[in-house]
């Protein structure tokens, strides 16, 4: 069933920019999770995670058993950590491009 | 070019809030507009409230002007009785009832005092595991009462000519914040998950404004989660003139048509120590002034905007995209969601270049009225 669709063939070229590019890969150093990353300044980011990498990551998974719990409305402090280093070693470059 | 786009040809799969349980515990029908129809709710003899399709399978009967009979809805066209599980129970002048007597129902569920039902165009059952949490503190069931926490108090907003997907947007919607509600947000967070989508902001009243939460002395500290398409439960940590309060804030809506809703919004308050239940609800009173206030703002801007489905964003906006990607997973079938829609994502906004500007701008505003005065 068509849901909100655009009428437009250059939204779906907009959508991918904004939720696709740019994105690097980081690994979280204490763990397998692989995500991706953006960042438009220091303190701007981006983290997309996938399944995979929710499942390789033990801080997440301690959290999803209290269920109800507001505990997962926070990162892992391990991986915004990797992310860190990852900025300092100038593997993310730092500033958007023309809004996304 | 703004891309307008089309409006889905269906309302959301999830669980939807129809107001406080309470309000439908008296032994009569009433009735509720949502999915492009009209909804009837009743009390059972067991205390249980039924909700089903407010016109009458038989002939179209209004149940909604009808009378609740034993534990039936009973229809005022031709006295057909209908019990919550949907089925026709009763024919008073027929010798018997048809077996295909079905009418349209809806799962239901009672949570933090307030009544839900589920939604879905697939006809799915019933998903308690994504329900909103119980609230610690808050009285659930009808009947209940919490020593900690002041009574709901519930407003309903009708809102014509926008969809509610607008009210979604706000989720990822930083500087908004101080466009419209009269704030600055120091802090903005989002994170996506499943079927749940949660702001985290913290903000400082503005001093050059006395609506919304312009307030010098007004700091919020904000948690806000979308439980599925249509319940929010806000966590505010409030601190005016130095007293906090905590205050928890139900958002939450109902599609009535295409391009309508009906928002609903429900305050409780933290009774502080030390004060009585009068002054506590005089507080709660207090903020569902002020954000019911913040509503209001919103509502002026959406009613006059038109639906884009390309927004041109620039560094310091949030997510819309995601959260927009994320909010289609309930517009579209199970067997076609997409990873994507559900996956984690995490994303903080930079708010230092806005506060600069928005500071500046501020104490020139502060200036200009001083020399006015003057």
């Amino acid at each position: 069933m068509p849901s909100f669709v655009p009428t437009s063939p250059t939204t779906l070229e907009e959508q991918r920019l904004y939720t696709q590019a740019r994105l690097v890969e980081v690994a979280c150093l204490d763990c397998l999770a692989k995500v991706a990353v953006k960042k438009n300044s220091e303190h701007h980011t981006s983290i997309q995670w996938n399944a995979e990498a929710v499942e390789a990551c033990p801080e997440l998974g301690r959290r999803e058993g209290a269920s109800g719990s507001r505990d997962g409305h926070r990162g892992c402090p391990r991986l915004l950590a990797s992310i860190d280093v990852a900025v300092r070693e100038g593997q993310i470059p730092i500033g958007a491009e023309d809004g996304y | 070019m703004l891309d307008h786009g089309t409006t889905p040809l269906r309302y959301a799969r999830g669980w939807h809030c129809l107001g406080l349980a309470s309000s439908f515990a008296d032994g009569k029908p009433h009735a509720v507009h949502g999915f492009g129809t009209k909804l009837v709710v009743w009390q059972d003899s067991q205390g249980k409230l039924n909700v089903l399709d407010g016109y009458c399978r038989h002939m179209g009967g209004d149940l909604t002007q009808g009378e609740v009979k034993g534990d039936h809805v009973a229809c005022p066209f031709h006295d057909w009785r209908w019990g919550g599980d949907g089925k026709c129970k009763e024919i008073p002048y027929a010798r018997r009832v048809p077996l295909r007597a079905r009418t349209h129902r809806y799962e239901t569920a009672v949570r933090n005092g307030q009544l839900l039902i589920w939604n879905d165009p697939e006809g799915s059952a019933a998903d308690h595991d994504i329900l909103p949490p119980e609230l610690p503190g808050v009285a659930q069931q009808l009947g209940e009462t919490s020593d900690t926490y002041t009574d709901w108090r519930w407003e309903v907003v009708p809102i014509e000519g926008s969809h509610c997907r607008e009210l979604i947007d706000n989720v990822a919607d930083m500087a908004h914040f101080y466009y419209v509600h009269f704030s600055f947000p120091t802090s903005f967070r989002n994170i996506f998950e499943g079927t749940r989508a949660t702001q985290f902001m913290e903000s400082k009243g503005r001093p050059d404004k006395s609506e919304g939460y312009g307030d010098a002395e007004l700091f919020l500290k904000s948690e806000a989660t979308y439980y599925g398409p249509a319940y929010m439960i806000n966590w505010l940590e409030v601190d005016y003139k130095g007293f906090e309060t905590e205050v928890i804030l139900i958002n939450c809506h109902i599609p009535t048509g295409p391009d309508s809703f009906t928002l609903m919004y429900g305050i409780t308050v933290k009774k502080p120590e030390g004060i009585d239940d009068k002054t506590a609800d005089y507080i709660s009173k207090k903020y569902a002034e002020m954000f019911g206030g913040g509503f209001l703002q919103d509502v002026h801007i959406w009613q006059n905007k038109v639906p884009v489905q390309n927004p041109l964003l620039c560094e310091e906006d949030g997510p819309v995209y995601q959260l927009r990607r994320w909010y289609e997973q309930f517009y579209t079938d199970v067997a076609d969601l997409k990873p994507e829609m559900t996956d984690r994502f995490e994303f903080e906004v930079d708010t230092t270049k806005a506060n600069e500007y928005w500071q500046a701008e501020v104490a020139a505003n502060l200036a200009k009225r001083e020399s006015a005065e003057v």
